[in-house]
């Protein structure tokens, strides 16, 4: 199977569309998806865990009027997947009238071929890989205690097609290496973490060699043992290249987010062409960065992948939207319908969302500081859209003081509003940098890229244990 | 049904070579979920899952494979998947599977009414939360999304050792957030129930404690940055207990991931708490029969009046620590390996009111959820400083609203400063289902402004 296109045949899928409309929907769609997966986890020096396998399904989804009726099945039959159509359609009820069109095949506009299939690597291979990178992490100081790492590799084969006549398939391959390591040293215990990805193959670990990863979590963990507790009130905060760009997806991006701003939970509704940022600030979504971690060829609707820009010189301009919301509020669809699998509804999603370099340079941004905090990594985060209130912890960070890094610091999160943040960015750097995450909404996960340059906060509250 | 389910994997355990212990686990689930938004159906989803787990031992190294290919090739598969991932890792002696015991079934897990109940009843219920929601207050007139769910689930599991079993079990939910709007912004707050079937479902209630929790936080300002006493209401218990839940795990005591190792004997947290694993509790959303290797499910205290007295176990963290497991190995789903977790942890409840609490606290500061807790706490340093909205506490009487606000400290300190546990406990869906209680503790540092 090369892609989607071994999942269903066409006859098949047109007869399910077909009983899926059966009782008066007006849209149908069938997203069948095979995925097979690896994982290999090492702890305590060995390899732990090796698992493998095939989850597959299909799912039947029928709207009429704003209303969705979704029913999947993981059994792979015409019958099954008729008796799903006949389940969904039973959700919106009436009479037939709209008819299915013919399946066009469609292709897409940009795609992430791996250099090197990670399938062809066999497990013995992916040990010695895995191996390295803990061997290098031990190696950083005496005080690790701890190192995991973890590799992930997949195929997934998607297909998606509709009675509107759409048809579209995508083999979409991704790999990851997460290596955590945990320090300590006179009974303080800190942990660094280092987890590139990417819609790749195993030319990752070309970039990314393995010996490296280990190094960097290492170095954090060991470097954070020295680390005083962060001070709180309102500071001056930096955040470092790619280590905002989780703030900027969770107290930005996700209220950019058509369904929230459908139904008035998003503190962006309403807004569009209104200055909520600083006048340089420029941020996007993007699935067509070529091997992003969040990139893909079709969005799970089949909508081909595009770059949309959310802020733009500060001003808020477009919404992420899918299919549904982008009818409810007449906008264009913008490709980001997605899903964590065949067992979930589509929703809008953020992919790669970042802001755009600026003109500054970030050494200087540092230097014009005289009290404030430098975050090298946030941990997860979370936001109240409604609000746009958002709270952090700082995984990884530094005092500024007079213009210059000075001792790491520990327990420390950020609070403060999405609109506030982007109106107080006083400072945006010529550099940049991006992470991998996976974002959680509505119970999906789905792989998100989030990148930024340095950027100058010029006040947010900053949450510590010590004055 | 469980016995089909049996019947496959006995089909997978005909493989078996005889060098090798195999195990192999399946569920068969069934969902429903129906979201109303607006006075109308916004979403239904109707699903049916199936799939198998297969583990195989050998020479002390385990491998995993899982499939939802149920065929003839599938099933063959899965085995060889399972074998070859063997092959590729370490040896370690703890790697064993373990061995039947008896397990008295819990029969209450499975509501019977459950299947009697039509898509239509669903669909009304999730129609009346968001009204209910709707009508109570003015400054409540929305949400953000009122659901009704349910689920039933057969678990079967048989291995080479004689383990074999199956239960179903059912389950039914209620989940509304409502939105508040002010002069000054919105506010949002969750409410929910949980039951066996629909009609265990108080919809009133959870919509109540929706709406309230809402509209009480709005106009809130941000709290001056001091330490005070902190009550804290039984979500946010629950929330900071699903982050003890993972330092209380055999697994992070082994991998030197919990701030607990070494500590069992000493007193941890004040004497007011006593902390409980029971998977057979009922009312806890994570009750059953045997764990997600077969092992009996049981009581555990984890701390007793404030000592520590052990750990959650899975078979091969007790063969490594040489004990016998209490029963906590579990799985995402049939595509995960078995790992320890807690099935239902709770703070025994004390014998005061809530309003007790406050009274107690007299200035203070009452924290009705906290927001960033699986970020912002640190299971492994105890280290914690998440996100807070509640009311101000003034003469032991709820005052004026807070939100943007931070509470910081550390897990050990807001233990052992725990000064009382409310009567009020009931079972969230935090870390697995996590039982929490209003609580005083004496002293954290708020931020603000």
């Amino acid at each position: 199977m090369r892609d989607g296109a071994d999942l269903l045949d066409d006859a098949d899928v047109a007869a399910v569309l077909r009983s899926a409309l059966a009782t008066g929907g007006g849209f149908a769609e069938v997203y069948a998806e095979h995925r097979q997966g690896r994982s290999l986890r090492l702890e305590d020096a060995k390899v732990e865990e090796v698992t493998s396998g095939v989850d597959r399904g299909a799912g039947v989804r029928v709207v009429r009027d704003g209303r969705t009726a979704y029913a999947y099945t993981n059994v792979l039959t015409r019958a099954s997947l008729e008796e799903a159509a006949a389940v969904a359609a039973a959700g919106v009820g009436g009479q037939a009238r709209t008819r299915v069109a013919d399946l066009v095949t469609v292709r897409p506009p940009v795609t992430h071929p791996p250099a090197r299939d990670p399938f062809e690597a066999d497990r013995p291979w992916l040990v010695d890989v895995v191996t390295r990178a803990d061997e290098a992490a031990r190696s950083v100081a005496p005080s690790v205690r701890q190192a995991t790492v973890r590799w992930a590799d997949s195929h997934q084969d998607v297909l998606v097609a509709n009675s509107e006549g759409h048809r579209s398939t995508e083999r979409r391959i991704r790999c990851r290496i997460v290596v955590q390591v945990v320090a300590a040293r006179d009974g303080v215990v800190q942990t660094g973490m280092e987890s590139p990805g990417g819609s790749v193959g195993l030319e990752l670990l070309d970039e990314h060699p393995p010996e490296r990863v280990g190094r960097l979590a290492a170095q954090r963990a060991v470097e954070m043992l020295d680390a005083e507790p962060a001070p709180a009130g309102e500071l001056a905060v930096v955040l470092g290249p790619g280590s905002g760009g989780v703030l900027f997806h969770e107290a930005c991006g996700h209220g950019m987010e058509a369904d929230l701003v459908a139904r008035g939970a998003s503190v962006y509704a309403g807004r569009r062409g209104e200055r909520v940022g600083t006048a340089a600030l420029t941020g996007v979504d993007d699935a067509t960065v070529l091997g992003g971690w969040g990139s893909f060829g079709f969005d799970d609707e089949g909508t081909p992948a595009q770059r949309t820009v959310l802020f733009d010189d500060g001003v808020c301009t477009d919404y992420l939207t899918d299919r549904l919301r982008a009818r409810e509020l007449e906008l264009p669809r913008s490709g980001n319908g997605r899903r964590q699998s065949y067992a979930h509804l589509p929703v809008p999603r953020m992919t790669n969302t970042f802001i755009l370099p600026g003109a500054d340079d970030p050494a200087e941004i540092v230097r014009g500081v005289r009290r404030g905090v430098y975050c090298d990594e946030l941990g997860g985060g979370q936001v109240d859209t409604t609000s746009g209130d958002f709270v952090f912890g700082v995984a990884q960070a530094h005092m500024i003081e007079n213009g210059r890094l000075t001792r790491p610091i520990r327990g420390a999160n950020l609070v403060g509003d999405g609109p506030t943040v982007l109106a107080r960015i006083e400072g945006i750097g010529s550099d940049f940098g991006m992470r991998q995450g996976v974002c959680g909404k509505e119970g999906q996960g789905v792989p998100a890229g989030l990148g930024n340059p340095t950027l100058l906060v010029g006040r947010l509250t900053v949450g510590g244990t010590s004055r | 049904m469980s016995d089909e389910l049996l019947g496959l994997l006995d089909r997978v355990l005909g493989g078996a070579e005889r060098e090798e212990g195999v195990e192999a686990f399946g569920v068969d689930e069934t969902e429903t979920s129906v979201k109303a938004y607006d006075g109308r159906i916004e979403a239904l989803t109707s699903a049916r899952s199936r799939g198998i787990g297969v583990r195989v031992m050998a020479a002390g190294r385990a491998g995993y494979a899982y499939t939802a290919d149920l065929g003839e090739e599938g099933l063959r598969d899965v085995l060889a998947q399972a074998r070859a991932n063997a092959a590729a890792a370490a040896p370690d002696e703890a790697n064993v599977l373990p061995d039947p015991l008896p397990a008295d079934p819990l029969p209450e897990l499975a509501d019977e009414r459950f299947g009697a109940v039509g898509v239509d009843e669903k669909v009304a219920a999730a129609l009346r939360l968001e009204q209910a929601v709707v009508g109570r207050d003015p400054r409540v007139s929305r949400v953000d999304a009122a659901r009704y769910g349910d689920a039933v689930r057969d678990t079967a599991i048989a291995s080479t050792t004689g383990v074999r079993g199956g239960y179903r079990r059912t389950q039914a939910y209620a989940f509304v957030e409502a939105i508040a709007d002010g002069d000054e912004g919105s506010t949002s707050a969750f409410g929910l129930r949980t039951g066996r079937v629909l009609h265990d479902l108080d919809l009133d209630a959870a919509a109540a404690e929706a709406t309230d929790r809402a509209a009480r936080v709005l106009g809130g300002r941000k709290p001056p940055s001091e330490r005070m006493p902190v009550v804290l209401d039984p979500f946010a218990t629950a929330a900071f207990l699903g982050v003890l839940a993972g330092a209380l795990t055999a697994d992070a005591v082994q991998k030197g991931r919990s701030l607990f190792a070494d500590r069992v004997g000493d007193a941890v947290a004040a004497g007011p708490v006593t902390l409980v694993d029971d998977g057979r509790l009922l009312q806890g959303l994570s009750a059953a029969p045997w764990d997600d290797e077969g092992v009996p499910t049981g009581r555990t205290t984890l701390v007793d009046g404030g000592v520590l007295r052990g750990f959650l176990h899975n078979t091969y963290t007790a063969a490594k620590a040489g004990t016998a497991s209490t029963g906590n190995a579990g799985r995402a789903g049939f595509a995960s390996s078995p790992g320890v977790g807690p099935t239902n942890l709770f703070l025994t409840p004390g014998p005061q009111p809530p309003a007790e609490l406050l009274a107690g606290a007299g200035d203070g500061f009452y924290c009705q959820s906290v927001l960033g807790v699986h970020s912002g706490a640190n299971p492994v340093t105890g280290d914690f400083s998440v996100g807070a909205t509640g009311l101000m506490i003034r003469d032991g009487r709820l005052a004026e609203p807070v939100r943007e606000a931070t509470v910081a400290g550390t897990i050990p300190e807001m233990l052992t400063d725990l000064r009382a546990v409310a009567d009020d406990l009931r079972f969230l869906p935090f870390g697995g289902g996590t039982g929490g209680a209003t609580v005083l503790v004496g002293a954290m540092t708020l931020a603000g402004s």
